[in-house]
């Protein structure tokens, strides 16, 4: 019998998505474990992004967007008939570039609260002392919490993105590319705090920097050109990698 | 990425956007018929003075032009909401809808406002009978009876028609003006359509919706100032007869425009400061 741990959230079978003609993913079939951290790495559009935002069903925004193949939810298939908004409860997301709502840092903390019909202010108190405690950003802002979330540094800023984000107690939460615009002092701090959260959530990870993903995550897959070349035990991936485009890209020769 | 087009959705841009000039090119055509039936028994110039002191009557009234034009922005940006947020910008329906709008845009106030109403004007009796056999029209009609209903419902028409494709349009650039990142930061926390719409969208488009509107109602204003303009220049014999409402028109039409730029000089250096 499995443990929790070795529990898979999301399966994905034989994934294949076009934009009008053009294909962006072939044939993609893998697991994720509950409270892991996988992670996507690849060079610029090898279609990671498009991956992730094919979990939290993103890409159906997207005119001429197609997909075949299945995703399962905790074992639901996720179909047409999907409920999206109850889906994105629970598989957050974090993007590139930090962005927050115009509105007080509070608010943008209690953003998820308040959709969810929370409206009285001592619950509302508690979720968001608890989220900015758990990003550690607490001490920074207990004092300007009614002041725009602007004044903030970009990695405070992505911070306060994941604290809004966990503030839906999401099971997934997915970070595209989540210090592509920061400074390696802010990247440190969000790869801690990645490594935190594995104890409440299962973490999918998209990005590029190799030595990122070899940090923070505990399973890895490599995308290139559209196909997962790649997919398994990081230490694996990084060290002993089966494909010879992977080792080139691990090592640098490739991407 | 989303700009990919293929060749077979230009064609079929292509083809909407004939169907759509072929659709004005018979509005005007008829346009052109009625009006040398106007001309024709132009001898006597009854018709046209009928249709000009209806006129007169009609976009004199202050009131009636500013809750006209009200009405029809107001339907103009319910009808653009549901274009850009419910619509799928492949819908055939809403580009077919969008090369109309951008080709009634184009049309100055003044060849449009004339040439609709004396359309509308030409037909108004089947339209009245058109109007009134439908059966909310007890409600709709409730008008003042002092007014000849027959030239309200054309005016009304006349209103629509020119006031709604330009709130359309600009309703539509104000909410794509809203990026997409903001959007999808609140769809990831389970915010639902609505729900982005009423906590992002609409705040942050409102004051690009709001001065799209006051710059289709100036439209409809330099209109209405336009024909009574005409008709106190052709009929008035005293000077200075209807000027007093030609002016009050012109002048509400130049503040509506001026307010409107201003809005969006405000908002415009106010965004900057927050990207």
């Amino acid at each position: 019998m499995l443990s929790e741990k070795e529990q898979s959230i999301l399966s994905i079978r034989n994934l294949n998505i076009w934009y009008g003609e053009k294909q962006i993913l072939s044939s993609l079939s893998f697991e994720v474990q509950q409270k892991q951290v996988t992670a996507f790495i690849g060079p610029a559009n090898c279609g990671k992004s498009t991956l992730v935002r094919c979990l939290n069903r993103l890409n159906d925004f997207i005119p001429n967007f197609r997909s075949t193949g299945e995703i399962l939810f905790n074992g639901i298939h996720l179909g047409a008939s999907t409920d999206t908004t109850a889906l994105r409860k629970q598989i957050g997301m974090v993007f590139r570039k930090p962005v927050l709502f115009r509105c007080s840092i509070y608010e943008n903390v209690a953003y998820g609260a308040r959709i969810s019909g929370v409206n009285q202010s001592v619950h509302l108190d508690t979720i968001v002392e608890k989220n900015l405690r758990k990003t550690g950003l607490w001490d920074e802002v207990e004092n300007i919490l009614d002041e725009t979330p602007e004044q903030l540094a970009r990695g405070q800023q992505q911070l306060l993105c994941i604290a809004r984000a966990l503030a839906v107690e999401p099971e997934v939460l997915i970070f595209d590319e989540p210090c592509g615009e920061l400074d390696p002092i802010e990247t440190v701090k969000i790869e801690k705090l990645v490594r935190d959260l594995t104890n409440e959530c299962t973490l999918i990870f998209a990005t590029n920097k190799r030595r990122q993903a070899a940090r923070v995550s505990d399973v890895a897959g490599f995308l290139y050109g559209g196909e997962l070349i790649e997919f398994g035990a990081t230490e694996k991936i990084f060290t002993n990698p089966q494909d010879n485009r992977t080792e080139q890209y691990v090592t640098g020769r490739l991407g | 990425m989303n700009s990919v087009t293929t060749r077979a959705e230009r064609r079929q841009e292509i083809v909407l956007q004939s169907i759509a000039f072929i659709i004005l090119g018979i509005a005007f055509v008829g346009l052109w018929h009625e009006l040398k039936n106007v001309r024709a028994t132009g001898g006597q110039p009854a018709s046209e003075a009928i249709l000009l002191s209806a006129l007169s009557s009609l976009f004199n009234n202050l009131y009636i032009v500013l809750s006209m034009s009200l009405v029809a922005i107001l339907f103009g940006i319910a009808c653009a909401f549901y274009l850009e947020e419910w619509l799928p910008a492949t819908n055939w329906i809403r580009r077919l809808i969008e090369s109309l709008v951008a080709i009634l845009t184009g049309i100055p106030s003044i060849a449009y406002g004339i040439l609709a109403i004396l359309i509308f004007f030409s037909y108004a009796d089947t339209l009245k009978e058109a109007i009134e056999a439908f059966p909310l029209s007890e409600t709709i009609g409730a008008i003042p009876s002092q007014i000849e209903t027959t030239v309200f419902y054309a005016e009304a028409l006349t209103f629509i028609l020119m006031v709604m494709p330009l709130t359309i349009k600009t309703t539509q650039e104000a909410l794509r003006s809203v990026a997409t990142p903001i959007r999808e930061a609140a769809y990831v926390l389970g915010a639902s359509q609505w729900q982005v719409l009423t906590r992002q969208v609409v705040p942050i488009a409102f004051t690009r919706i709001l001065a799209g509107g006051c710059r289709s109602m100036s439209r409809a204003f330099a209109m209405a100032a336009l024909l009574v303009g005409i008709y106190t220049w052709h009929y008035t014999t005293e000077p200075g007869g209807m000027s007093g409402r030609f002016i009050l028109f012109l002048s509400v039409a130049l503040f509506l425009s001026i307010f409107s730029s201003t809005l969006i000089w405000v908002h415009g250096s106010d965004s900057a400061q927050h990207s």
